[in-house]
């Protein structure tokens, strides 16, 4: 018997890397699964990829309308969400001196507005015991050049954990973050064979993470194998932040 | 199929509490522990409780000579060692004014210098693919009134992980700390009666004490290749108490 058997899940940036694979890993331990992505040609084919106990709906994460039809659609079709996973994000870099406001907004409007809305409107339909998962990122607790606004939007994610923890006392709903180190996914694969050794070098293991392996760690904190871990912000990155 | 199926486990402290909830869900996923602790009637009820695929071994991981009784039993008996749950911990409570170098050096003796003894001495028998878990605790990252030097002993736990990260680089052996707060351990309600458990609970998100077993998940977890990309990482299992 899976892990997740009966429960429905809903991942956003479900389309593509690690929320992808963590789609899978959640199919197969039992569970029904909703994906969302901006592009309809690569939600198609995580769909097809996921094969079965999947619905793909359309959306930007950080658009509210697209988000009230992701949850009409699944009160249409579960009426409940057990697992709630928050994963849309992308970070572009931009030193100091070089931040325009667009860059400013387009960083805090998908990760902080869009994971705050992806949430508040997700409320009425999770079970009470359900799991939040937010994707942080390793870089909000180290300070890598460029990615200063990335970093602090994913600082703030962390920051969320604390409060809902605390405003969903009464629920029972646990929230956790977890923040992947980097990770071996189609967008790492495009970078030069210097500069992924470069990344390399600094992982302690030595090697970058397999989306399986994040998608292991998501398993956990969604599944009833975490039922006493509240609030926390798990670093999945090969002992790159700890050092 | 277990996830530690055919793996070898030490656990310190592993007679009553976390450790032997840990045990249970090890030998549960198929691995084959050893418990070491300095009770042997504790030992002899844990060991009747775990059944065959348990072996107790008497001893206090502050004394260099019964770690290295551990460890031959364990090479003895099984050649390698797979995870190394480094659980052993002491605790008591003075206020700043009255702390005696005494009440230092029980605490640290067990939980640091015993912490760094238990791990150093089993590398020898572990290879790729190990998992050494350290337990920290809560107190490690709060203040609590008279919890100076057991706090300080927890926070150096979680500290010794990310130096073994580095020194462990190229084993292949990974290291990470499992952080318990409010659990209801026979400790814990001996210390804090049934009205000081449910207090305790209610400042957690879930208002409630944690059961061991939810430790033993968490400490499989850790163990397994589930966690395969997690090394120096800090797990809390505390309900939220040491998040807010």
């Amino acid at each position: 018997m899976g892990k997740l058997e009966g429960k429905v899940a809903v991942i956003t940036g479900g389309s593509s890397g690690l929320a992808l694979e963590s789609a899978k890993r959640f199919v197969e331990e039992g569970a029904y699964v909703f994906i969302t992505g901006r592009r309809q040609e690569a939600l198609d084919e995580a769909v097809n990829q996921i094969g079965r106990n999947v619905t793909g709906v359309r959306g930007d994460a950080s658009n509210l309308d697209d988000l009230d039809r992701l949850f009409d659609t699944v009160k249409r079709e579960k009426g409940k969400i057990d697992v709630l996973f928050a994963s849309a994000g992308k970070g572009e870099a931009a030193k100091l001196g070089e931040i325009t406001e667009q860059h400013f907004d387009a960083g805090f409007d998908l990760i902080v507005r869009g994971t705050l809305f992806t949430v508040q409107k997700a409320l009425p339909l999770l079970n009470d015991g359900a799991s939040i998962i937010m994707i942080g990122s390793v870089a909000s607790v180290k300070g890598f050049p460029g990615f200063g606004v990335y970093a602090a939007s994913k600082a703030a994610l962390r920051s969320f954990a604390r409060t809902w923890l605390n405003e969903l006392k009464g629920r029972h709903i646990r929230v956790n973050v977890l923040s992947p180190g980097q990770v071996d996914t189609p967008d790492s694969q495009r970078l030069d064979k210097e500069t992924r050794e470069m990344f390399e070098s600094l992982i302690p293991r030595g090697k970058m993470g397999r989306p399986e392996e994040i998608a292991a760690v998501a398993l956990f904190l969604a599944s009833d194998e975490s039922s006493y871990v509240n609030g926390v912000d798990l670093a999945v990155d090969g002992g790159f932040s700890a050092i | 199929m277990g996830k530690l199926e055919g793996k070898v486990a030490v656990i310190t402290g592993g007679a009553t509490g976390i450790g032997l909830a840990a045990a249970k869900r090890f030998i549960e996923e198929g691995a084959f522990v050893f418990i070491f602790g300095r009770r042997q009637e504790a030992l002899d009820a844990a060991i009747a409780d775990l059944g065959p695929n348990a072996r107790a071994v008497k001893g206090s991981v502050s004394d260099e000579s019964d770690l290295d009784r551990l460890y031959s039993a364990v090479k003895a008996e099984r050649g390698t060692l797979d995870i190394v749950v480094a659980n052993a911990g002491v605790g008591s409570q003075l206020k700043l004014g009255e702390i005696t170098a005494k009440h230092i050096d029980e605490i640290f003796d067990v939980n640091v210098k015993g912490t760094i003894f238990t791990v150093q001495k089993a590398l020898t028998l572990m290879g790729k693919g190990g998992s050494i878990i350290l337990t920290g605790s809560s107190a490690g990252t709060t203040g609590a009134p008279a919890f100076t030097v057991y706090s300080a002993s927890k926070a150096a736990v979680r500290n010794l992980a990310r130096t073994w990260v580095e020194d462990l680089k190229g084993t292949g052996i990974r290291v990470n700390v499992l952080s318990p707060g409010a659990i209801a351990t026979e400790l814990a309600t001996e210390a804090l009666g049934e009205e000081g458990l449910k207090a305790y609970g209610s400042m957690t998100g879930f208002q409630r004490m944690g059961d061991p077993a939810e430790l033993g998940a968490a400490a499989a977890f850790l163990a397994s290749s589930d966690s395969s990309f997690m090394t120096g990482s800090e797990l809390a299992v505390d309900g939220g108490l040491a998040q807010i």
